[in-house]
């Protein structure tokens, strides 16, 4: 008898472990369904995809938006790609009220996702806001533009004489400069980095995209009626990219470019160059517009109350003191509103901004497909470690194309 | 108490295989039935809708070239890589039950590489090959080596030549228990009845062993096809996305090119080809097993 009740507590007590471990598993899913997006604190959750501000934004400048509104703000970052995080964040009912992704992803995220805009301040403010379906729901968060990066330091230091960008204006001023520095010691002034998304959706997407119909083109590509061989933007620009290889520190080796060292050399004058974009039909303009964006989150899982805080804290991002100064200074980012009027601390981002005020960008062109960047990529790796010539770059071009239609 | 009862035997079985059951469910069955519905959408991997495409999925995963080269490429790899991983790692534990000095500290050397976990451990041979190999290449032949990461058949090669690094330790330790299993009574009534030692290594504890290698090559296969950490940090696919195996490129099709339905179907295959040469493999294995 007394052995059967020990039995039975036993049983009494191993399924109520059961039970509470179950409940604790419900539990855990029920509140985080009453999580979202309000955080525990009733913060205002951000996603934020450039890894380079994470620090400084989820610190400095939350801090202060808080200092300033008393709304506390939560900054995330994830390393996994921004659509597969996001997807990840929307299957749980989980989503971030503010979100930053690339172009791309506001025209399947954003289009279903994203809170209409339109009638915001800041949408007068700037030139590279994104609408989708006929309401504004990308927020240019900066603007980017490729083209060849240049050490003038090293440039001058090499050949003792003031460097000028703007006297470099076809392919043979540039072959001209890079011969005078191999004259003068520096033995490869110039590197290409070998990375896909470089070589694919920065360098060789230029020949599409700098065109007065990029649609139309585009549409020919995929009808198979587009001769890329024979397209004079397509050669201009793989002319360009042969002085480059030419002079590349990485000749012989193209495969082992890393993106560090090439950097590094940069930095220290080793090199004068990192490409993209000089061409012979040179205009002085550049590829280049909005480069990440702010959507904010309309579905189920993001109140009305909390997107208005998200609103808020966009339109406070564009115009407040504050935000301009972390954009432009601590960021060394430039600032896609026309009201920041706050230096750019980075040499290379006050230059984007020069040709971003003159008008002198060429829009990027959000139709790419998303694998193009890695099947042209790889392609272009071909192609600058000389296992194809341009002929077959230009015949796998198209093939990609004609595939897509 | 009557145990005999339905209530008695159900309460038995909820206390026993119930945690397990319902832990097995939430994270194996229920996501592979999830996963099999996906295959029949179109569904992009972040919106709404899943609008229902009936097996369009799996048409366009056989006519994918892309993947079926990357299933070839997994294969390749995983055959140089099983045999390479499992004749080293039984020299190993022939080395280390032969009795030599130290063995147990061998032991434990040879099992660290599979405490690294694979995308470190491929960051770390990312960096030997690229930097040190070409720098010591480079000053003996006096020339321009070039790293064998960026060369088609070497980025293989490297592949290969890691997973062979990481397993073997691993596989090892199976391999030492088999040696410890057989019985040294059994090696010396052979060599009492004339075998050489490597006639009784061959006619007695290997065959004695064979459980052992029924379970390092069934660990080594399934490892092998389904690889992806060791494949994305250390070769992403490069050069020109020829090292691309196939979970990388279901990944990619899922999550970067967002078709999340085919990148399904084409995971789904895998998992079938990975079942039935697993299965296959064990059940020719089990076949000729000696019951020790």
């Amino acid at each position: 008898m007394k052995k059967s009740t020990v039995k039975k507590l036993l049983v009494a007590m191993l399924s109520f472990a059961m039970i509470f471990a179950m409940a604790a598993c419900g539990g855990g899913s029920s509140s985080g369904d009453e999580g979202s997006s309000e955080g525990a604190a009733g913060a205002l959750k951000i996603f934020n995809s450039k890894m380079e501000i994470q620090d400084v934004f989820e610190g400095e400048l939350a801090d202060a938006y808080e200092a300033e509104t008393g709304v506390p703000v939560e900054v995330y970052y994830s390393s996994d790609t921004v659509a597969a995080h996001l997807s990840t964040k929307y299957a749980s009912k989980d989503p971030y009220a503010v979100n930053m992704v690339d172009e791309k992803d506001l025209y399947s995220l954003a289009k279903e996702y994203g809170a209409d805009m339109s009638d915001m301040d800041w949408v007068k403010d700037t030139n590279y806001a994104v609408t989708v379906d006929g309401k504004v729901v990308g927020y240019p968060v900066c603007v980017e533009a490729r083209g060849v990066i240049y050490n003038a330091t090293a440039i001058e230091n090499a050949l003792g004489e003031k460097f000028d960008p703007a006297s470099i204006k076809t392919l043979d001023d540039f072959k001209a400069i890079c011969d005078k520095l191999v004259k003068a010691g520096m033995e490869t002034p110039t590197s290409i980095m070998k990375e896909d998304w470089s070589l694919g959706a920065h360098y060789l997407a230029q020949f599409i995209e700098e065109r007065e119909d990029v649609d139309g083109y585009v549409a020919s590509l995929k009808a198979g009626e587009a001769k890329v061989i024979e397209d004079a933007k397509f050669n201009a620009l793989m002319d360009t990219f042969d002085v480059l290889k030419e002079y590349n520190m990485w000749k012989g080796q193209e495969g082992s470019a890393e993106r560090e060292l090439s950097e590094q050399a940069l930095a220290e004058g080793k090199i004068a160059f990192i490409p993209q974009n000089v061409q012979d039909d040179y205009t002085g303009k550049l590829v280049g517009g909005g480069s990440k964006y702010f959507y904010v989150d309309a579905s189920e899982g993001t109140s009305a109350e909390t997107q208005q805080a998200a609103k808020d804290f966009l339109a406070w991002f564009a115009s407040s003191e504050t935000a301009q100064k972390f954009v432009s200074e601590t960021c060394g980012m430039v600032s896609p509103f026309g009201s920041n009027t706050v230096t750019c601390t980075d040499d290379l981002g006050a230059s984007v901004k020069g040709f971003a005020d003159a008008d002198m960008l060429i829009p990027n062109y959000p139709g790419f497909p998303d694998d193009h960047y890695s099947v042209i990529g790889a392609e272009m790796q071909k192609y600058l470690a000389g296992q194809c010539t341009r002929e077959e770059l230009a015949t796998a071009i198209e093939n990609y194309w004609k595939a897509q239609a | 108490m009557n145990r005999n009862t339905f209530s008695y035997k159900l309460r038995q079985i909820l206390m026993f295989a119930g945690p397990g059951t319902i832990l097995f469910f939430a994270v194996v069955v229920v996501p592979f039935v999830y996963g099999l519905y996906l295959t029949f959408t179109s569904w992009d991997g972040v919106s709404a809708h899943k609008p229902f495409v009936g097996f369009a999925n799996y048409a366009a995963a056989f006519s994918d070239g892309a993947y079926w080269v990357a299933l070839g490429r997994t294969a390749i790899y995983s055959i140089f890589a099983v045999v390479f991983i499992n004749i080293l790692a039984f020299a190993l534990a022939y080395l280390v039950t032969s009795g030599v000095k130290g063995q147990n500290f061998f032991r434990a050397g040879f099992f660290v590489p599979n405490l690294i976990g694979g995308i470190v451990l491929g960051y770390i041979w990312k960096f030997v090959f690229n930097r040190a190999y070409v720098a010591i290449a480079s000053a003996i032949t006096g020339g321009m080596a070039i790293s064998p990461l960026s060369t088609t058949g070497g980025a293989m090669f490297c592949l290969i030549f890691v997973s062979v690094w990481q397993y073997a330790g691993y596989m090892m330790l199976i391999y030492v228990a088999g040696f410890m299993s057989v019985s040294d009574s059994l090696k010396e009534a052979a060599m009492i009845d004339g075998c050489t030692p490597s006639q009784a290594m061959r006619n007695v504890t290997i065959p004695l062993m064979r459980s052992s290698f029924v379970q390092c090559i069934f660990l080594s296969i399934t490892r092998c096809f389904v690889v992806y950490d060791v494949n994305l940090s250390l070769t992403k696919g490069e050069p020109f996305n020829t090292s691309v195996l196939a979970a990388m490129h279901v990944y990619n099709q899922a999550f970067t090119y967002k078709n999340y339905g085919l990148g399904q179907a084409e995971a789904l295959i895998l998992f079938i080809v990975c079942a039935a040469v697993g299965i296959t493999q064990v059940m020719i294995g089990k076949r000729g097993e000696v019951e020790a």
